[in-house]
């Protein structure tokens, strides 16, 4: 096997928490910061280190409103974040792809 | 290498599951369902007090009904939102919204037409017509929920269907008091029963 998608795998979403970060900002336009943490089922302090660590690389960018007199924090990918979790998802592919029998 | 790749597969499971999670509606229904339920009955049972026995006026009446019960239901939803720190008109609640617009727009039609018309159809037909219309809404909100949602859907859809089916025949069915039995014997009853069980459920999933 090819060592070389493995080697590529970037290791800012390769982290268990920050995958299941990107998965979800993938499938939404945006997310709050509680619906994150309530389906991740994370700690406030572990959330705001991930995302500090998404944004910190360009992949998330985060909007801060008001509903209703409340603070609202919301999630989104960036561009270069859906790129990178393309790629991401691309190389996992090549890796089971090349453990198939031919 | 073979655990290397089932990581791999493991990892692209993990990111399809969560992507699907994510692009569900979250919002707890059990108190929606629960207030639509009591609702439906109330209508039913104060209809019987009120000289609605035209089927005119039948239509009027549950137009109105429908119409405070999706603003309660509103209300109901936008609290839990405010109270959760989320967003109100969130990915998941569009697509609700839009699926379920066809149909209740559909059922819109069919009240307007029985209210306008001098030529009304029966009562029992319009609620028929309503149930079905209500089912097929929620069968296509389901696509964006949890599964329950599509299953109660298929209960409104064959209940319309046999009523459709039956109800031509059924001579009892055909006066304006027993199609407000049906209004709420589904709307509130049905509604009542869901919210019950949803109450158990939801409470059961939320707890560690």
């Amino acid at each position: 096997m090819n060592p070389e998608p493995f080697l590529q795998l970037d290791r800012v979403i390769h982290e268990k928490g920050r995958l299941a970060i990107m998965s979800l900002l993938a499938a939404s336009a945006q997310l709050s910061f509680t619906e994150i943490r309530e389906t991740l089922g994370m700690t406030d302090g572990n959330l705001t280190a991930h995302m500090r660590t998404l944004q910190e690389s360009g992949y998330t960018s985060v909007t801060k409103s008001f509903q209703a007199g409340r603070p609202l924090t919301t999630y989104s990918l960036t561009p270069a974040g859906r790129t990178a979790f393309t790629h991401y998802i691309d190389l996992l592919e090549k890796i089971v792809r090349q453990s198939k029998p031919k | 290498m073979a655990m290397e790749t089932n990581w791999a597969s493991d990892h692209l499971q993990t990111i399809r599951t969560l992507m699907e999670r994510s692009a569900l509606y979250g919002r707890a229904l059990a108190t929606v369902r629960l207030a639509v339920g009591l609702l439906g009955i109330a209508g039913a049972v104060l209809a019987n007090f009120l000289p609605l026995l035209s089927p005119r006026a039948f239509s009027l009446y549950w137009l109105g009904f429908g119409a405070v019960t999706l603003t309660a239901s509103f209300l109901l939803v936008r609290r839990q939102a405010l109270r959760a720190g989320e967003p109100l008109w969130s990915p998941p609640t569009r697509r609700i919204t839009s699926a379920l617009s066809p149909c209740f727009f559909v059922g819109l039609g069919a009240g307007a037409h029985s209210w306008v018309s001098d030529a009304s159809p029966a009562a029992w037909l319009l609620a028929t017509v309503w149930i079905t219309a209500y089912g097929c809404a929620l069968h296509a909100a389901g696509f964006f929920m949890q599964r329950g949602i599509k299953l109660f859907g298929w209960l409104f859809i064959l209940a319309g269907g046999v009523l459709l089916l039956f109800g031509p025949a059924a001579t009892p069915l055909h006066s304006v008091t027993a199609a407000h039995f049906l209004m709420g014997l589904f709307f509130g009853g049905f509604h009542l029963g869901y919210g019950v069980y949803l109450y158990f459920t939801e409470k059961a999933r939320s707890q560690p």
